[in-house]
């Protein structure tokens, strides 16, 4: 099933993070980590689907923060806590194109 | 595990007593299922995907008959706690090879102000690690005595 970019770029984000999760959950709660290696191969592979200049531009906010994409609650961006402009949110959810926070740079997800 | 520890994170609708599911990828589905028919999940996609990413790096099947599926995800915005029970067993990929009975899942924001996600899957690991309690959770027949098995004492 075709999937929307803004998907595939959450997905590759939370893959991310759940890579730097893995000392932690291995350390202080014993899981087993020995896909470690597939699952970065897995993370490469999604990188094929994403286009190009969102992954660039996802790759580029990676080097300034830690969570490239933040969700919106309430209007805002909680990457930044600046609200947005109400246009934006109605916008944000019908469209397949990939909103940015005009304050802090940061692609938004409506998680609602 | 405390009140104050799984205020809202456990909830009534979080528990299903009898699984229908016999596989792994139908065990996933059937439990976000439940969080996307209670409105805690907008975009089933995203969080079976994570899920299921999460599994690549090792089973989550802890061994002893449980399982506890988890992943932080953009898609949801609060920490929750589905419990899952199959009598009869589901073949899991644990590393014990055994099929599981009890299942967890855990579904997380990457963002969390109270920072509980970890904290509440070491907790998780260490209440099931007691036979006790997996016994007990086996017999639960009800949300009621779920809770108290989860809040009661070591
Ligand atoms: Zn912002």
């Amino acid at each position: 099933m075709g999937r929307s970019q803004i998907e595939l770029l959450v997905i590759y984000q939370d893959i991310h993070l759940m890579l730097q999760d893995t000392e932690k959950e291995e350390a202080n709660i014993g899981f087993s980590m020995e896909g470690k290696e597939k699952l970065l191969q897995a993370k490469k592979e999604m990188e094929k689907n994403i286009d190009i200049r969102f992954l660039s531009a996802y790759k580029r906010l990676a080097t300034r923060f830690k969570h490239p994409i933040v969700p919106v609650q309430d209007g805002t961006c909680l990457g930044c806590f600046a609200k947005l402009p109400t246009s934006f949110s109605a916008r944000g959810r019908a469209d397949q194109t990939i909103f940015t926070c005009e304050q802090c740079g940061r692609m938004l997800y409506w998680v609602e | 595990m405390n009140q104050r520890e799984r205020a809202g994170v456990f909830q009534q609708e979080f528990f299903m007593s009898a699984l229908k599911s016999k596989t792994k990828p139908d065990v996933l589905e059937e439990m976000v299922e439940v969080l996307v028919r209670t409105g805690r999940v907008k975009n089933k996609r995203i969080v079976l995907e994570a899920i299921q990413q999460r599994e690549v790096l090792g089973s989550t099947g802890i061994g002893k008959e449980v399982a506890i599926p988890h992943c932080r995800t953009l898609a949801v915005s609060s920490l929750c706690v589905v419990f899952g029970r199959s009598k009869k067993g589901i073949a899991y990929g644990s590393i014990d090879k055994k099929p599981v009975k009890l299942l967890f899942l855990v579904v997380g924001p990457p963002i969390e102000k109270t920072n509980q996600y970890l904290p509440l899957l070491g907790r998780l690991c260490e209440r099931l690690h007691h036979a006790k309690t997996r016994n007990r959770l086996l017999e639960a027949e009800d949300y009621k005595s779920f809770l108290e098995i989860m809040e009661g004492g070591e």
